[in-house]
């Protein structure tokens, strides 16, 4: 075995020696073939679901004139008195206090669920760990427009079901990063707080806890940063909030106020995550 | 020794007095954090909703039970539309792959051609992307290029572009120098630098991140059709406009199928790429 390694060796250097390679490649042979077998799958797998859904390729680069069209001519001037008269703006209100309850609830539900979720420290293995997994799952998975029909069938308009599925929403959104952290801490502590003799409880509020403090204040403005971007929306389907009056104008084609409606949410995200990214990075810095 | 004592000691009440004063402050914003969640549940929850329509808890049951069980007949009309979010999504990462490209190009503190002119409109369209929601971005494309599948794929892969180009550019800012240098010792222009020093380093982020957007953008396919591009979502407001409930829950399950059968793959393509 060890000489035919040798031999092999020699046989290559032999052969660079006397024919070296025209160019210099980061991938040898069999590599490379597996390599290109994967870009060609791709490639035929895009060729492929572009047939199978009749996209209109051709569309694609004659979009932009098209697009460049409908922005300058019908929803150029953007309706400015429109968004910024009071009950348009008492609506903004209320969109913000939706999405802060119900990062807030959802960050609340998450910290128990993550307890169960996170393998290292979960009371059972056996049945906590996988129920634990099955609600983040389940809450992720199901998108929080889906959530918020659901809810407006079952308790009507409002914003409370707004405030429902943006619980939804973040239980799946923090409970996984919260989770994730939680697997990452360092296990001494653990050993020391339940060779004391202390219960699942107690271990996961004195040796857990302490460890993540800084990370979940991080993932918790997170979670409601991007619970804001999607209550911003979530009127459409009948949640309260801004996403409301995006409904009406939309569907009355009154596109000048689409496009103000519009602007009014890119500028209230981009301030929000401003101002998340501002405090992230203050709390990181505590640590 | 004791002189350090009592010099320390001195420090020591002004870090006591510190932390008592730190902990007022904290006890304030507790509590004014109380305040502003109580005055938003009196507005959003109490005010606003409409309790006579909900009734009881039994009520609410029967508002939940119309869900159950689920319409088992659905099934065989749903395997096209899940192949078609599964398309719509893997199209959009693909899109958004090749236009992220450019983002992050621009966007990348010391690769981007002009740090006064496209340095910002990097960062300004990761922004953009990023905040404005796929259905804010379905609504526009719907209304540019019509009814399809097509809206579908572009509110996706716009929606993507922000995050990878994003996280990418990061990655290309803190990247490791000496290959750099090393190719520009041996006379490598910018274009080589790029192509040779840092590609090679940040390819499996890239990578790996769109095969997570990927993930994501199945979640997001899911729900196009709500307003009128393709997928599942079109079924679910297909049932949902018949009042079929039991229907929805079936797509609902779908869903959650297509999405886990997404989560499972996207894990083990991440553990071969990086």
């Amino acid at each position: 075995m060890k000489s035919d390694k040798k031999e092999n060796f020699r046989s290559s250097i032999h052969t660079t020696l006397s024919d070296p390679p025209r160019t210099w490649s980061r991938f040898k042979y069999p590599q490379s073939l597996i390599r290109y077998i994967l870009y060609l799958v791709i490639f035929v797998f895009v060729v492929y679901s572009l047939e199978y859904l009749n996209v209109p390729v051709g569309r694609f680069f004659t979009m932009f004139g098209r697009l460049g069209d409908m922005m300058t001519k019908k929803y150029y001037p953007p309706d400015t008195s429109y968004i910024l008269n009071k009950d348009y703006l008492r609506y903004v209100l209320e969109t913000v206090q939706m999405a802060y309850l119900g990062a807030l609830f959802g960050i609340l539900f998450s910290i128990p669920i993550s307890w169960l979720a996170s393998f290292n420290v979960t009371p059972s293995r056996r049945w906590a760990y996988p129920v634990g997994r099955f609600i983040i799952m389940a809450c992720r998975s199901v998108h929080e427009m889906i959530w918020t029909i659901i809810f407006v069938i079952v308790i009507g308009f409002g914003m409370f079901p707004g405030v429902i599925a943006l619980t939804m929403f973040s239980i799946g959104f923090a409970g996984k990063l919260f989770s994730e952290e939680v697997e990452a801490i360092k296990l001494g502590q653990v050993e020391a707080i339940r060779s004391t003799g202390a219960n699942p409880f107690q271990v996961f509020v004195y040796a857990v806890l302490p460890q993540v403090r800084v990370a979940w204040t991080g993932i918790s403005i997170y979670t409601w940063d991007s619970a804001f971007r999607a209550a911003t929306v979530l009127g459409y389907f009948g949640a309260g909030g801004m996403g409301w009056y995006l409904k009406e104008s939309v569907e009355r084609l009154e596109t000048l106020r689409v496009s103000a409606i519009l602007l009014s949410i890119i500028c209230l995200v981009v301030v929000s995550e401003v101002a998340s990214a501002w405090a992230r990075n203050k709390i990181s810095k505590m640590k | 020794m004791m002189a350090q004592s009592s010099i320390k000691k001195n420090h020591i009440d002004i870090i006591l007095q510190h932390r008592r004063r730190t902990k007022t402050i904290r006890y304030c914003l507790y509590a004014l954090l109380l305040l502003l969640v109580l005055w938003s549940i009196e507005i959003t929850i109490i005010k606003d909703t409409d309790w006579e329509r909900i009734g009881g808890l039994g009520t609410i049951l029967k508002g939940i039970a119309r869900f159950f069980p689920p319409d088992l007949s659905l099934i065989k009309y749903l395997f096209k539309p899940t192949v078609e979010t599964f398309m719509i999504a893997f199209l959009g990462t693909m899109l958004a792959i090749l236009l992220a490209i450019p983002v992050v190009w621009f966007g990348a503190h010391n690769i981007t051609p002009s740090r006064a002119i496209t340095y910002p409109i990097g960062r300004a369209a990761m922004t953009l992307s990023r905040s404005v929601h796929e259905i804010v971005w379905a609504l526009i494309f719907v209304s540019a290029v019509g009814l399809g599948a097509f809206p579908g794929i572009l509110a996706v892969s716009m929606r993507s572009i922000g995050f990878i180009s994003k996280v990418s550019a990061e990655s290309i800012e803190d990247v490791d120098r000496r290959p750099i240098e090393a190719i520009k010792a041996v006379g490598g222009n910018t274009f080589q630098v790029i192509l040779f020093g840092i590609i090679p380093q940040v390819i499996p982020v890239f990578i790996g991140n769109a095969i997570f957007q990927w993930d994501i953008n199945i979640r997001r396919a899911t729900i196009m059709g709500l307003v009128g591009a393709g997928g599942l979502g079109l079924t679910l407001e297909r049932q949902l406009l018949m009042y079929n409930h039991q229907g929805v829950t079936t797509v609902i399950i779908a869903i959650l199928l297509i999405i886990t059968l997404g989560e499972i793959i996207s894990y083990y393509a991440r553990k071969a790429v990086i």
